[in-house]
């Protein structure tokens, strides 16, 4: 057996003792609607706390930007750990030639990587057994680009999905495209909504058996927020649920059983808005999605509410600042809870939710741990959506305390905005002090490993009109670090979720915007806005690994097996989106638009045995 | 508890929505009134003009607001209610949309070409206001834009300091980005 194989079959013994998956070695073969069957993927648990692994791809693989339905975000490869993650040198990199947001993670099924660019929304296929690597197709979906100008936050794209050999994505005017793996050529494509009304789509497909769930973007725009069923054969959108408006748009019906009184009653996505406001009352969707295969049930949050100033909004303004858990089959809601009831400060609720199983009073419960932007780090039991944990995270402002009785924060009353009045400072801003990038936790650990801020705002509301295509938004804002002028913006957090207490934090100058990526290395990698990509020890946060990259990292870091059995990761370097609030910083980078893909002492077996071009079937058949 | 407050906040917002509506009017194609020559703005160009001969007239066009004291502010307040800062930055740094206080333009930075952007909108998102405001509003916004010191003076017009801020990566400014 030569080192290759034998790390290779080592690497998938591993990530076979870890899923209970015996189908890890039918690469690229597997059934997704099988995996969605309850009891697919044998819960990784290690008594510190586990998940689901399903759909259960195989371990050298990645091909959802949480790799899990779980969101877990952790690998079970560990040949890149912490006795050698000190050589990680770049294998080789490759530009889209897109300056916006880099905010999505690189797909990799089997011999190939997927990337996909902001907008303009073009997607490329690299060839990993071949020099370069090789472009193998390249799809550029042609979106409108009047798009641009109607996304608040940057032209961004949140991920793309791999599922029944197609790449699945949203594009920002609006559409849903599935490309087919093999040559770049279009399957379908699905209109969901008109741009011009405010609407754009950023978040990142999400696959589930044999449907894509897709939602909008355009909180600041006035929108009403939706989330879609599509089937994945063909496009075709199945069910709809809005997030405002009566029990038939939010799909509310005999099943929905929320723990709070405050959920339950009749039409409360009308009646806890002024009359004729929750039309326009945003609750968009455009985080992440999961999925729990045993109960059936997808779990998502929704955005702020509309307008952004809340004294023209006056009740709770349900199903805004939530998270739902639907049936994926028919997209009734189940469950529902609203973690900022009446939001006054655009505390989106749209943050994922980690579908972990934690032991919690000597008992293993199926729980969701969702860091808020509000600066709750929540753990809700999965089933009822009782809140079993609300500590706070990072410094904030707003909130005295969390009454678990009702389920509610305690607002403090100094914070509420009125029109044309300033507060001096509010903590957090807008943006929480933690946005859309998503954590990664690890079963070896127990501890969840967070991108966060440490900022506050300057705020004064200004009254706001509809008017269809403009921001519906009202607030004037300028953010500062909650530690004064020189103080930092951000920090990489360890999280315990069962004790609700941080294990470790790293500071940092700069906002962490980038997703956490953990492994069975017992390493957790992060980047930072102004550039840095580091690699830090799970246990305790010290730094084994950093480079700079040439622009800020905003993406989402994942780890892969190539065709030539050694373990790469990958991460964009593009810096965008709601970073760019700190632009006016000094070392602030410039944008970028490349991947970077890094191994131990920069090994790029494709590009050596590529020079001999007679050996790709052998660098290719080791998997 | 709260319905007294409910409804009054209902009532306020139905009737600013109302007005906002309201405003959707056919606007003739050029001014109604000020010291605009018929049919000159329509003729203004985007960029510079091939060909030594061509009139250029449009865009030594004042804004016919210039000498209106009031048209600043009345710009300014309709740049805060059309949902213009919303986009652009309260200070007008730029935010979703372009940074209007730097001397870089996409669409041409002068008065006439500032009118025209306003009334036809721009395929990146720039909606076309010409059909919802008239252009007496239009001229008081293009004279708050004016006022934030970017402009582009009227062909013919001693140039400004140069300010030296030009900002190719419109949108970069940081606290005018909203939080999605």
């Amino acid at each position: 057996m030569t080192p290759i194989v034998r790390q290779l079959m080592q690497a998938l013994l591993l990530g076979g003792a870890l899923t209970g998956l015996g189908a890890c070695g039918t690469h690229g073969q597997h059934n997704e609607a099988d995996a969605a069957r309850p009891g697919a993927g044998a819960a990784i648990n290690t008594g510190k706390g586990g998940f689901n692994p399903a759909p259960g791809a195989a371990a050298g693989d990645w091909t959802s930007p949480a790799r899990d339905y779980a969101n877990s975000r952790f690998s079970p490869l560990d040949q890149i750990n912490r006795a050698n993650v000190g050589h990680l040198r770049v294998a080789w990199t490759f530009s889209d030639g897109a300056l916006y947001g880099h905010e999505g993670a690189p797909l990799v099924q089997g011999d190939t990587m997927y990337l996909v660019s902001p907008f303009p929304d073009r997607a490329f296929a690299l060839d990993l057994t071949k020099p370069g690597p090789n472009l193998k197709w390249s799809f550029d979906p042609k979106p409108s680009p009047m798009a641009i100008g109607k996304a608040c936050c940057d032209p961004v794209l949140r991920g793309w999905s791999i599922a029944d050999g197609k790449l699945i994505y949203t594009l920002l005017d609006d559409h849903v495209v599935a490309v087919d793996l093999k040559t770049g050529r279009q399957v379908w494509r699905t209109a969901m909504a008109d741009v011009a009304n405010g609407q754009t789509m950023t978040m990142s497909a999400f696959v589930a058996g044999n449907k894509v769930f897709v939602g909008n973007s355009g909180g600041e725009m006035g929108v009403a927020g939706w989330i879609a069923a599509l089937d994945l054969g063909t496009g075709r959108e199945l069910w709809r649920a809005w997030s405002t408006g009566d029990d038939k748009a939010v799909r509310i019906g005999p099943r929905f059983k929320p723990f709070y009184p405050q959920l339950r009653g009749k039409n409360l996505g009308l009646t806890t808005w002024p009359a004729g406001m929750a039309q326009h009352g945003a609750g968009a969707v455009w985080g992440f999605i999961s999925y729990d295969p045993e109960t059936n049930l997808i779990f998502y949050g929704t955005s702020n509410p509309g307008p952004r100033v809340p004294a023209q909004r006056l009740g709770d303004n349900l199903f805004s600042s939530s998270v739902f858990a639907r049936d994926a089959e028919t997209g009734e809601a189940v469950w529902a809870y609203q973690f900022t009831p009446h939001d006054e400060w655009d505390y989106d609720g749209v943050n994922e939710m980690m579908l972990l199983d934690l032991p919690i009073n000597g008992r293993m419960r199926k729980t969701i741990v969702h860091f808020d932007r509000n600066t709750y780090a929540y753990v809700l039991d999965r089933q009822t959506g009782e809140v079993i944990r609300a500590n706070n995270f990072a410094p904030q402002t707003w909130s005295t305390g969390f009454d678990y009785r009702t389920g509610r924060p305690l607002v403090n009353p100094a914070m509420h905005p009125l029109p044309d009045k300033t507060l001096d400072r509010v903590c957090p801003p807008d943006i929480g002090q933690k946005d859309w990038e998503p954590p990664a936790f690890s079963p070896r650990t127990g501890l969840v490993y967070v991108g966060i801020f440490n900022i506050c705002m300057k705020l004064t509301n200004h009254k706001a009109s509809y008017i269809a295509g403009t921001p519906y938004d009202g607030m004037e804002m300028a953010r500062f670090s909650a530690d004064g002028p020189s103080g930092g913006w951000g920090a990489f957090l360890a999280w315990n979720p069962v004790t609700g207490k941080p294990a470790w934090r790293i500071p940092e100058q700069f906002m962490v915007m980038s997703g956490a990526m953990a492994t069975a290395g017992d390493l957790v990698f992060y980047g930072t806005t102004d550039g840095w990509f580091r690699a830090v020890d799970a246990t305790n946060g010290k730094v084994l690994w950093q480079q700079k990259l040439a622009s800020g990292v905003v993406g989402q870091p994942i780890t892969y097996l190539a065709p030539d059995g050694h373990q790469y990761v990958a991460v964009a370097a593009g810096v965008g989106g709601a970073a760019m609030v700190q632009a006016a910083r000094p070392g602030f980078p410039a944008r970028g638009s490349t991947t970077y893909v890094f191994s131990i002492d920069g090994i790029n077996q494709g590009a050596v045995s590529g020079a001999a071009a007679a050996t790709p079937a052998a660098a290719g058949g080791g998997r | 508890m709260r319905a007294a407050g409910i409804i009054a906040i209902a009532v306020v917002s139905a009737a600013a929505g109302a007005s906002v509506g309201g405003w959707v009017m056919a606007s003739p194609r050029v001014p109604a009134s000020g010291p605009v020559s018929q049919g000159a703005w329509p003729l203004v160009p985007m960029g510079d003009v091939a060909g030594a001969a061509q009139p250029a007239a449009a865009l030594a066009m004042l804004n016919p607001r210039a000498r209106d004291p009031g048209a600043v502010a009345r710009g300014r307040r309709l740049f805060v209610q059309m949902n213009c800062a919303g986009c652009h930055g309260y200070d007008g740094n730029g935010g979703m949309g372009p940074a209007l206080t730097d001397s870089y333009w996409r669409y041409g930075g002068t008065p006439a070409q500032i009118f025209r952007t306003l009334y036809d909108g721009r395929p990146q998102g720039m909606p076309a206001w010409g059909h919802a405001l008239p252009p007496a509003d239009l001229w008081a916004l293009t004279a708050y834009v004016q006022s934030l010191g970017g402009s582009i003076p009227p062909a013919g017009t001693p140039p400004p300091v140069n300010r030296g801020q030009t900002r190719p990566n419109a949108g970069d400014n940081g606290n005018a980005i909203e939080g999605q």
